[in-house]
C-alpha cells in the first residue's frame, strides 16, 4: 500500500516539491505570491523586503494526515541596510523518500513601490534503494505596489530547466506565479495567483484572511487544479506568531501544518 | 442502440418540452431579481410564484415602518443579515422618514437600495382597515388573466392512425386561467386553472380543466397571522424537513444560501405538485407563534403491478396520455403536523413535526442505489431549525430526522467581513437513509439526502463597479447514486466577475466548472468514471436610448467524460428590447444560434416571455432560436400579450421524441395572453 502511495506522492511531489508555503500562506490558498513576510521566502521572495527586523519562522506539516509524510521549515531573514537576507531549509518526504531544499535570497526595495529579489537553491534527492541526486536553481521574482491597497507580483523559479541528473522521474519544477493581493480594509485581505508548472495544468489560487480581532486572524482558501480546500488561524503577540493551517485534498485527504514565528 | 443514444432522446423530450412553457416581467427590476436568482436553476422550476409575488409588493408596497422579518424575506433579494440591520436601525432610531436613511445602514449598497425601493413604501403605521362587505367590494380589487398557446406544427401524439386513436386525449391547446383578488393586504383569493397541451378539456375523460388550484388567503393582526384554506405552501428552516414550492440551491447570489424561514404562504404557481391542500393558520403571541396544518390531496404515482404498491411519485403534473391519466391521483396523501417557532432577535428557533401517511405503502427499492429509499406508507418527521445574528455575522442551520431512518443537518455562516468583502460557508450532512417528502435543502443532486459536503463563498465589491462572486462546493455522496454505481465525490467551482460601466452599461464573465462521478460507459468498463463540465459566459447588456436595450451573449460548453475527448458547445444571442416608459406598446426579440455537440454539452439561458410565464430551456444539437414577445395596453387595467417562438434545427428530419415527435426540423408555438385588472 506505501508503494502506491510513494507512487502517487512522486507523481505529485514534483508539483509540491517546491516547498511549503508556510501556515499562513497555505491556509490562504498558498496564494502568496503577492504577500509579504517572511514566508515569502517560500513562494517569492521579494515579499521579504516589508520586514524590518530579523526574524525566524519554523513550520512542521504533516502530509495527508495518516501516513508518515511530513516537511520541516526554517527561515531566516535580515535586514541590513536597505538589503534584505533570507535563508530556507526544508525536509520533506519519509525514511525511504527525501528531498531536502536549501536556499539563499537577497531582496530589496528599488523606489517606494518596487522590489526585486532573486535567490539560489541547492536540492537533493535521495530514494531507498536508488541511491541520491543533487542540482541548484535559480528563482526570481517581484512586487509592485500599485497604491496603497494592491500588489501586484510575479515570481519564476527554475528559469533554468535544471534537473536531476540521475533520478530523473522526479524533477525541479519551472514555475511562473502570477499574483495579486488586495488589502481591502485593516482587517481583510485577499489574494489571488495564476500558477503555470511545465508540463502541469494553469492552477488558480484564491485566499482571504481576517483579522477577526487584535493580534488574531482567521484565513481560508481555495485551489483549483488540483482541488483543494484550505483554512487556517494566526495568533500573533508581541514577537511572537503562532500559526496553524489545513489543506484538503478531496482524494487524499487532510494536511495539518503548524508554525512559530519570531522577530528578534 | 445503445444507452448513450437513448438517453440523448429522452433528454431532447424534455428539453423540447420545456421549449414550449413559457417569461420576463416586464418590469425591469423584477427581471434583474428573478435572473439573478433563477439562472443557476433549472428548467424544472415555476418562476411565476417569485414574479407574482414580487408584482405583487410593488403595486401593493411594503411599509418600511411596519414590515416584519417575514415579509422582508418575501422580497429574496435583501440578505438576512440586511434585514437584521435594517429592523435594529428602526428599533434604535425610530421610524424612517426617508429612504436615503436605508442607504446609510449597514450592509446597504445602492444598487439593492435602487431595488428595494421598487417595493418599499415609507409612511406611519396605520391600522388595519376593517374587513367589512363595503369596503371588500370597494378597495378590494380583481385580476384575471387568461393564456392560451399551442405548438403550431403537428406532434405526433396528435395523429390518430387508421386503427389507432390519438395517443394524447386532448387538442394540443395549452390553456392557463388565473383570478386574484386582493384587498389591502388583509384578504386574498387566488385561483389557477390548467389544461397542458394533449390534456382534455370538457370532455369525457376529464372533468373540465385538468389541473386545479384554488385558495382564500387572510391576514390578520392579532392572535391570527395567517390563515389559508385551499392550497398552501410551508416554508420552514433550512427546507430539509418541510418546504413546498419553490426553494433555491446554490447559486450566483450567495445570501440565497439561508434560506428565508417564510412560513406558511398561499400556493399560487401552476406547479401540480409541490403544494399542501387543506387548512393551515399561524398564530402569534408575544414571541411565540404556531403553525398548524392538515393536507389530503391525490398524488400522481406510478403502481406496482399488484396495485397495491408505489413504485414512485411522479411530478411532471402532465396527464395527456391512458398511462398518465391512469397514475393521475392514483394514491392519497395526508400530512399533518405542527411548527412552533420562537423568536425573540437576534435568535429564532422553529421546531416542526409532522406526518405523511399514503393510501398504498411504497415498494422497496429494486436496486441497489435505492436500497435505502422510503418504503411503507406513513413517515413522521421532526426538525429544529435555528438562526442567530450577531453584529456582522448570520447563522442558520436545521437537524432534521425521519423516525426509523436517519438525519439530515446543514449549519451555516454569513459574514460581512467590510462593506466590500462578504463570505459565506456552509457544511451539510445528509443520511443515505433521510426521508422526508418535503425536502429541499441545499443539496448537489435533488434533495438533502445521501451527501456530505462543504461550500465556502466569497463576494467581493471592488467598487460600485467592479464586483466578483465565487464559491468552491466539495461534496460527497457516501452511497451509489442513479447512474452512479460506487459512492463517489466531486466538487464545483464558480466565479463571475461584473462590471457596472453606468446604468447604461453592463459586462458580465462567468465561469463554472463542475466534476462529478458517472458510470462509465458500458462498452468502455464497468467502473464509474469523472465526468467534467466547465461553462465560459459573457454577456454584455446597455441601453441604446432610454427605451431601447441591447444584449448580447456568448457561451462555450465543454463537457468530457472519463478518457473520451471532450464534447463541445457554443450558444451565442442578441437581444433586443424595447421598453419605452409611457407607450402602449413594449416587447423584446431574440435571436440565437447553437451549436452544441449533444445533450451533454447543452447550454441553459433564460428567456424573456409573456408576464408569468417563464423559461430556462436547454439549448442542444445546431440551430437557430428566435422569439419575439410584445405588449399592448388597452387601457389601464387591460393589456395582452403575444408571444411566437421558433426552433429550428440544422441537419434534423425530425424534432424531439415520442409523442412529441415532429416530422419536420421546425418547432414553433404562439402563445395570447389577456389580462384584467379591476
Amino acid at each position: 500500500m506505501k508503494y502506491i502511495f510513494l507512487l502517487l506522492i512522486l507523481s505529485h511531489t514534483s508539483v509540491n516539491a517546491q516547498k511549503n508555503p508556510g501556515p499562513r500562506y497555505a491556509a490562504m490558498g498558498s496564494a502568496g505570491t503577492a504577500l509579504q513576510g517572511i514566508w515569502s521566502m517560500q513562494l517569492n521572495p521579494s515579499g521579504i523586503t516589508a520586514i524590518e527586523k530579523p526574524e525566524m519562522a519554523l513550520a512542521y506539516e504533516r502530509h495527508f494526515l495518516d501516513q508518515d509524510i511530513s516537511s520541516q521549515t526554517a527561515l531566516f531573514t535580515f535586514p541590513y541596510s536597505g538589503n534584505v537576507f533570507g535563508f530556507n531549509v526544508e525536509r520533506y518526504g519519509f525514511t525511504e523518500y527525501m528531498e531536502l531544499h536549501a536556499g539563499i535570497a537577497y531582496a530589496r526595495k528599488l523606489g517606494r513601490s518596487l522590489s526585486l529579489a532573486i535567490g539560489f537553491k541547492y536540492h537533493q534527492l535521495s530514494i531507498a534503494g536508488y541511491g541520491s541526486a543533487s542540482a541548484f536553481s535559480a528563482e526570481a521574482g517581484f512586487q509592485f505596489s500599485v497604491n496603497e491597497k494592491l500588489i501586484l507580483a510575479s515570481h519564476v523559479a527554475n528559469p533554468g530547466r535544471s534537473r536531476y541528473e540521475v533520478l530523473s522521474g522526479s524533477n525541479i519544477p519551472v514555475k511562473l506565479s502570477l499574483g495579486a493581493a488586495y488589502r481591502f480594509s485593516n482587517k481583510v485581505a485577499a489574494a489571488c495567483d495564476l500558477i503555470k508548472i511545465l508540463n502541469f495544468p494553469t492552477d488558480i489560487r484564491l485566499g482571504l484572511e481576517y483579522s477577526l480581532i487584535q493580534h488574531f486572524s482567521l484565513r481560508g482558501g481555495i485551489s483549483a487544479n488540483p482541488f483543494k480546500q484550505y483554512a487556517g488561524f494566526g495568533f500573533n503577540y508581541n514577537r511572537l506568531s503562532v500559526d496553524a493551517a489545513v489543506s484538503f485534498h478531496p482524494a487524499l485527504g487532510y494536511s495539518p501544518q503548524i508554525g512559530l514565528g519570531y522577530e528578534f | 442502440m445503445n444507452f448513450k443514444c437513448v438517453y440523448s432522446i429522452l433528454a431532447l423530450v424534455v428539453a423540447i418540452h420545456n421549449f414550449g412553457i413559457a417569461q420576463p416581467a416586464i418590469d425591469p427590476v423584477i427581471e434583474q431579481v428573478i435572473e439573478s436568482i433563477a439562472e443557476n436553476l433549472t428548467e424544472e422550476n415555476d418562476y411565476s410564484e417569485i414574479t407574482e409575488r414580487l408584482n405583487f409588493y410593488s403595486k401593493n408596497r411594503i411599509n418600511i415602518n411596519t414590515a416584519t422579518i417575514d415579509t422582508l424575506q418575501e422580497l429574496l433579494f435583501i440578505s438576512p443579515l440586511q434585514i437584521n440591520n435594517l429592523l435594529s436601525h428602526r428599533e434604535e432610531s425610530g421610524l424612517f422618514v426617508d429612504l436615503l436613511e436605508i442607504q446609510g445602514i449597514r450592509g446597504f449598497d445602492t444598487e439593492t437600495v435602487r431595488r428595494l425601493s421598487h417595493f418599499i413604501t415609507i409612511e406611519p403605521p396605520n391600522l388595519l382597515t376593517d374587513l367589512t362587505p363595503k369596503n371588500l367590494a370597494a378597495k378590494g380589487n380583481h385580476d384575471l388573466m387568461i393564456r392560451f398557446g399551442k405548438v403550431v406544427e403537428k406532434q405526433d401524439g396528435f395523429r390518430s392512425s387508421d386503427v389507432n386513436a390519438p395517443a394524447y386525449a386532448g387538442s394540443g391547446m395549452r390553456v392557463f386561467t388565473r383570478y386574484r383578488y386582493n384587498y389591502v393586504n388583509r384578504l386574498a383569493i387566488s385561483l389557477n386553472m390548467e389544461k397542458d397541451a394533449g390534456e382534455a378539456l370538457f370532455q369525457s375523460p376529464g372533468r373540465g380543466f385538468d389541473f386545479y388550484s384554488a385558495n382564500v388567503f387572510l391576514k390578520g393582526n392579532r392572535l391570527l397571522k395567517k390563515l389559508v384554506l385551499g392550497d398552501y405552501a410551508l416554508q420552514f428552516g433550512q427546507a430539509l424537513t418541510m418546504w413546498s414550492g419553490l426553494g433555491f440551491g446554490k447559486g450566483a447570489v450567495l445570501t440565497s444560501l439561508a434560506k428565508p424561514n417564510i412560513g406558511l404562504r398561499p400556493y399560487s404557481s401552476a406547479n401540480e405538485a409541490s403544494f399542501l391542500r387543506g387548512i393551515s393558520a399561524t398564530l402569534e403571541h408575544n414571541r411565540f407563534s404556531l403553525t398548524p396544518f392538515i393536507s389530503c390531496k391525490n398524488v400522481d404515482a406510478t403502481k406496482s403491478d399488484s396495485g397495491e404498491e408505489i413504485n414512485s411519485l411522479s411530478f411532471s403534473g402532465l396527464h395527456r396520455t391512458s398511462t398518465e391519466r391512469e397514475n393521475k391521483g392514483a394514491a392519497s396523501q395526508w400530512v399533518y403536523g405542527l411548527n412552533s417557532r420562537y423568536q425573540r432577535k437576534p435568535w429564532s428557533m422553529g421546531l416542526t413535526a409532522y406526518r405523511t401517511q399514503f393510501s398504498l405503502p411504497f415498494a422497496s427499492g429494486k436496486t441497489l442505489y435505492e436500497k435505502y429509499e422510503f418504503s411503507g406508507n406513513s413517515l413522521v418527521n421532526l426538525g429544529a431549525d435555528y438562526n442567530y445574528s450577531y453584529k456582522n455575522a448570520y447563522y442558520f442551520g436545521e437537524f432534521a430526522h425521519s423516525f426509523r431512518s436517519g438525519s439530515a443537518l446543514i449549519n451555516g455562516l454569513i459574514l460581512s467581513l467590510s462593506n466590500q468583502v462578504s463570505i459565506a460557508m456552509l457544511y451539510r450532512g445528509y443520511a443515505r437513509n433521510y426521508h422526508s417528502f418535503f425536502n429541499q435543502g441545499i443539496s448537489e443532486s435533488t434533495g438533502a439526502v445521501n451527501e456530505k459536503g462543504f461550500y465556502s463563498g466569497l463576494t467581493v465589491k471592488f467598487s460600485s463597479k467592479f464586483e466578483l462572486i465565487t464559491y468552491a462546493d466539495f461534496f460527497r455522496f457516501p452511497w451509489l447514486k442513479f447512474r452512479v454505481d460506487a459512492p463517489s465525490k466531486g466538487y464545483e467551482l464558480f466565479a463571475q466577475l461584473s462590471y457596472n460601466m453606468n446604468k447604461m452599461f453592463k459586462v458580465t464573465t462567468r465561469f463554472k466548472h463542475q466534476l462529478k462521478a458517472e458510470n462509465a460507459e458500458p462498452e468502455i468498463n464497468r467502473g464509474i468514471d469523472e465526468v467534467e463540465k466547465q461553462n465560459l459566459r459573457i454577456e454584455l447588456s446597455y441601453k441604446l436610448t432610454a427605451s431601447l436595450s441591447i444584449r448580447n451573449r456568448a457561451e462555450v460548453s465543454a463537457y468530457r467524460k472519463g478518457m473520451a475527448s471532450a464534447e463541445y458547445g457554443f450558444l451565442s444571442y442578441q437581444d433586443i428590447i424595447y421598453d419605452p416608459l409611457s407607450s402602449r406598446i413594449s416587447g423584446n426579440l431574440r435571436f440565437a444560434i447553437f451549436d452544441t455537440a449533444g445533450f451533454n454539452s447543452r447550454i441553459y439561458a433564460y428567456e424573456n416571455d409573456v408576464l408569468y410565464g417563464y423559461s430556462i430551456p436547454a439549448y442542444q444539437g445546431r440551430g437557430i432560436r428566435c422569439y419575439a414577445n410584445a405588449r399592448y395596453t388597452f387601457q389601464r387595467g387591460f393589456d395582452i400579450w403575444l408571444r411566437y417562438a421558433l426552433l429550428s434545427y440544422s441537419g434534423q428530419q425530425t424534432v424531439g421524441s415520442g409523442h412529441d415527435m415532429i416530422q419536420g426540423n421546425k418547432r414553433s408555438d404562439f402563445k395570447i395572453q389577456l389580462r384584467f385588472q379591476f
